[in-house]
């Protein structure tokens, strides 16, 4: 019965999904007929360049940003999936323990040393920039927030120090879009409230690849996510190395959510409110959570991009800000539910 | 100019009726989409605005370039919103963003356009309304603009000399944020304007606009301070400036030397920059005008 | 089964374990009683591995604790501790399934639903399967706990003899679920007899009645470890306890 529950929310996400990815694909400033994207697919598929400007906006620009949206909003989803298992607490996501903020200055350091030094970066450096700050400050918020009696890891104290942390990394990136030449402060703000814009199929491939790869060894971690939520002690019992699973999920955390910021920039709440959701639908066995989490992920920032292009078309909304003008209502609703039901 | 951020919103609320202008130039072959207020305003000055179907949210002179849709703010752009306008030439200064937005439409081929970038000064912008004139086919009229800027010129810096005081002036942009100000410096083309205008800048700093903090506003104590329209504006058509912290204690408050001036006609130079000067001249010596 | 060899445990320069050499026999019920603050949970955790004794060492069956690896130390050995936290939703079969845990890769096998199934009837919460485990009253959670540490260890495991901690397992329960629970363990052990038990109990009652062993503690010492009888006297209890007793309310 409740494996039957489990296969009908897949089904219906999946369904929904489709559908708001074609809407998606069919709908932006320009006006693209089904015959184009037709023909569009059909150059894509033979691997011809077509010739109409309309077929190139779609498979060049309208595609790629549509692909991007779904598998970002995986990864972010997914992140916030595996940071609240870890942290054994429901209202931690990526964006709380630092790791989007320290990608944000990993990205921000990459626009301004990059430009400053005229150093010939190449495509994979600010990803790779992203990862490194990514890392660094998750890893910081994990080692400070580490009591140093007897090793153990407090929710509480991650939660503040990743308060402080973030504080520290935002004003870095304040900092150095303060000292930086204009074209680069302009590509740290705007790269700040993120935007789906900018998504071509180079970098596609890369988010796709870290993306699939992350959530398929997410899923090896879940039986062992599932046993943490009774503790550590009992999850140690329970024949689970607490060390080693946080320090791997962290790492495949870092890396997916750091690779999606790199190349979209930073977007909130999508971490937060996707596994929350679920878990009121079905429960929060793990295993669920992250495949299920990996499509609502999708659909909602499918959705949120959709709502970010025609909200005041022909012009764009930041994505960032419609995801947190959905996510802060969506979010405050559920801190206020004194307890889970399903 | 990490600011901009600040400006960005407020401008698309002021601007949302903006975004909704119908275009109404839908079967014309040659659709022009100009990305720079400089740009825009001499080639309306030419004549040349026929083909014009787009231009960026700042581009806000003549008030008739408001009934053209927009396409947003030029360092905010998306591929599709210029796209979607359809244009067979991108017009652009240089200055519009994000870059991936840019190499997006570039990978498209569309005819993308910028002028030849001349100093900011009358001469260049001479040159400038000459090859802009040479390029719309509008050689006489960009002929009379050139006159008439000279003309203007000479006339305004000819009026600069009679006036004894050289006031020190604080042109304070899109009001404040978060209790800093956006203060224009002696890098920027304001600063020339006053500078032929017979005044100086208050503030000196490394770029053409900085934040600074009101405890440097009111050490600067300026003997004038100019807002532009859109700050003035929201503080209550000026009856509110006294609110603006540091404002209140310097010589331009207390004389009541703070003076409201259109964004664009103080942000770059063009055909009317003579005519602006004067303008100028005629706020910053309000004593020895009247 | 269990040998405890002089161990000491202590935070801060206080000794929470001292000294105490004690041999837990073979499928039997051993339970440790002790006033508050004795050591009793301590001594267990320190069984478990939970935590590392200063000094002296553990052996499970002539094995060091230390040397077993977690995993496989998880296939014989289950825990039940007084404070679990679980404050995610979860349905009372997903939690009884994390006994089976160590058990299995990947996914559930058949064997491991019917395990839990078991489990659940034994404990009388197999209608009540798909609830919401937050929802539960005290007392079924304990026994959903109860359920899940038996899955854990319902099957033997070849070569090895199975080990069950549990700590103040009877908190959360009235009497008599308290009295049933015992008897359902005592019954298991009946057809398992590689089973052994450790565990912390405050009643007087249920140890006289289901224990194989005692072992009294007092600040942090052991004081006495035997055969049930020998161990509850009116002596001894005065000893520990500081009260008087008599035998007035058994129940059969």
């Amino acid at each position: 019965m409740k494996q039957n529950k489990t296969k009908i929310i897949g089904v219906i996400l999946l369904i929904l999904l489709i559908i708001l990815s074609v809407l998606s694909a069919k709908f932006g400033a320009v006006k693209i007929s089904n015959q184009e994207i037709w023909n569009g697919f059909l150059h894509l598929f033979s691997g011809t360049a077509p010739s109409a400007l309309n077929e190139r906006i779609f498979i060049q620009i309208r595609l790629p940003r549509v692909i991007m949206g779904v598998f970002v909003g995986a990864a972010l989803a997914v992140g916030g999936v595996l940071m609240q298992a870890l942290f054994r607490n429901p209202i931690v996501e990526p964006g709380l323990v630092g790791t989007s903020s320290g990608a944000a200055f990993g990205a921000a350091l990459y626009f301004v040393l990059g430009a400053t030094f005229g150093l010939q970066l190449g495509e994979w450096i600010l990803p790779l920039a992203a990862c490194l700050g990514g890392i660094l400050s998750t890893a910081l918020v994990f080692y400070l927030s580490q009591s140093k009696k007897n090793n153990k890891t407090a929710v509480i104290s991650i939660l503040l120090t990743g308060i402080a942390i973030n504080a520290l990394f935002l004003s870095g990136v304040g900092f150095l879009s303060y000292i930086a030449r204009d074209p680069q402060a302009r590509s740290i703000t705007f790269w700040n409230l993120g935007t789906l814009s900018g998504a071509y199929w180079e970098g596609l491939y890369f988010v796709i690849s870290i993306t699939v790869l992350c959530i398929l060894l997410s899923l090896r971690f879940s039986k062992q996510l599932n046993a943490l939520m009774l503790g550590e002690q009992e999850a140690k019992m329970l024949g689970v190395e607490i060390r080693q699973l946080k320090i791997k999920v962290l790492l495949v955390n870092v890396i997916m959510v750091a690779v999606a910021t790199a190349f979209v920039g930073v977007i909130g709440f999508v971490g937060l409110i996707v596994p929350h959701l679920l878990r009121m639908l079905n429960g929060s066995d793990n295993r669920f959570l992250i495949w299920s989490g990996a499509i609502l992920g999708a659909l909602v920032l499918t959705a949120s991009d959709l709502i970010a292009r025609l909200l005041l078309a022909p012009a764009e909304l930041p994505i960032g800000i419609v995801t947190s003008m959905i996510g802060v209502p969506v979010f405050i609703f559920l801190l206020r539910r004194t307890n889970y039901f399903f | 100019m990490k600011n901009y951020i600040y400006i960005l919103f407020p401008l698309i609320l002021m601007s949302c009726g903006r975004f909704s202008n119908a275009d109404e130039k839908q079967n014309s072959d040659e659709r022009i989409v100009c990305i720079s207020k400089q740009y825009a305003e001499i080639i309306y000055a030419l004549g040349a605005e026929k083909d014009i179907v787009a231009v960026d949210l700042s581009s806000t002179y003549p008030e008739k370039i408001k009934s053209l849709p927009t396409i947003g703010y030029h360092r905010a752009l998306s591929a599709e919103t210029v796209l979607a306008m359809k244009p067979s030439l991108i017009l652009h200064d240089n200055n519009i963003g994000p870059e991936h937005v840019v190499r997006q439409i570039e990978a498209l081929k569309i005819p993308i356009k910028t002028f030849h970038k001349y100093e900011s000064t009358i001469a260049g912008t001479d040159s400038l309304i000459r090859e802009m004139g040479e390029y719309f086919g509008k050689e006489k009229q960009a002929d009379d603009l050139c006159k008439k800027l000279n003309r203007d010129m000479e006339l305004a810096l000819e009026e600069a000399q009679k006036y004894t005081e050289k006031p020190k002036v604080l042109i304070v942009h899109f009001g404040r944020a978060t209790n800093a100000y956006l203060v224009m410096t002696q890098k920027s083309n304001a600063a020339k304007m006053l500078e032929w205008a017979g005044g100086e800048m208050a503030v000196n700093a490394e770029r053409g606009m900085k934040q600074l903090s009101p405890e440097v506003v009111a050490a600067a104590d300026p003997d004038i301070i100019l807002l532009t329209d859109f700050g003035y504006d929201r503080l209550d058509g000026g009856n509110e400036i006294e609110k603006l912290p540091g404002i209140s204690s310097t010589k331009a408050f207390k004389n009541n030397h703070i003076f409201r001036i259109e964004e664009h006609d103080l942000v770059y130079l063009g055909p009317r920059t003579g005519e602006n000067v004067l303008l100028i001249q005629q706020l910053i010596h309000p004593d020895e005008t009247k | 089964m269990v040998e405890l060899n002089n161990i000491s445990y202590s935070i801060k320069g206080k000794h929470l374990t001292n000294g105490v050499s004690a041999n837990f026999e073979k499928g039997m019920i051993h339970l440790i009683l002790g006033p508050n603050g004795a050591g009793k949970s301590t001594l267990i955790k320190l069984i478990s591995g939970e935590h590392h004794p200063n000094a002296g060492s553990i052996k499970i069956e002539e094995q060091n604790l230390q040397d077993i690896p977690l995993k496989t130390h998880a296939k014989f050995r289950a825990v039940l501790s007084q404070n679990l936290a679980l404050s995610f939703p979860l349905s009372v079969k997903e939690v009884v399934m994390m006994g089976r845990y160590p058990h299995f890769e990947g996914k559930a096998t058949t064997l491991d639903d019917e395990i839990c199934v078991k489990a659940m009837q034994l404990f009388d919460i197999h209608e009540m399967q798909n609830r919401n485990y937050l929802s539960l009253s005290g007392g079924e959670k304990q026994r959903v706990q109860f359920a899940r540490v038996f899955a854990q260890i319902w099957q033997a495991v070849p070569g090895k003899s199975r080990l069950l901690l549990l700590d103040e397992p009877l908190t959360f329960l009235d009497i008599y679920y308290q009295y049933d629970l015992m008897k359902k363990i005592r019954d298991f052990m009946v057809v398992n007899a590689d089973l052994t038990i450790i565990g912390v109990v405050h009643d007087l009652n249920i140890a006289a009645k289901y224990a194989d062993t005692i072992l009294l503690m007092d600040d942090a010492k052991l004081v006495k470890h035997g055969a049930n009888q020998e161990v509850l006297t009116k002596e001894n209890i005065y000893t520990v306890f500081k009260v008087e007793v008599e035998n007035r309310f058994e129940v059969v």
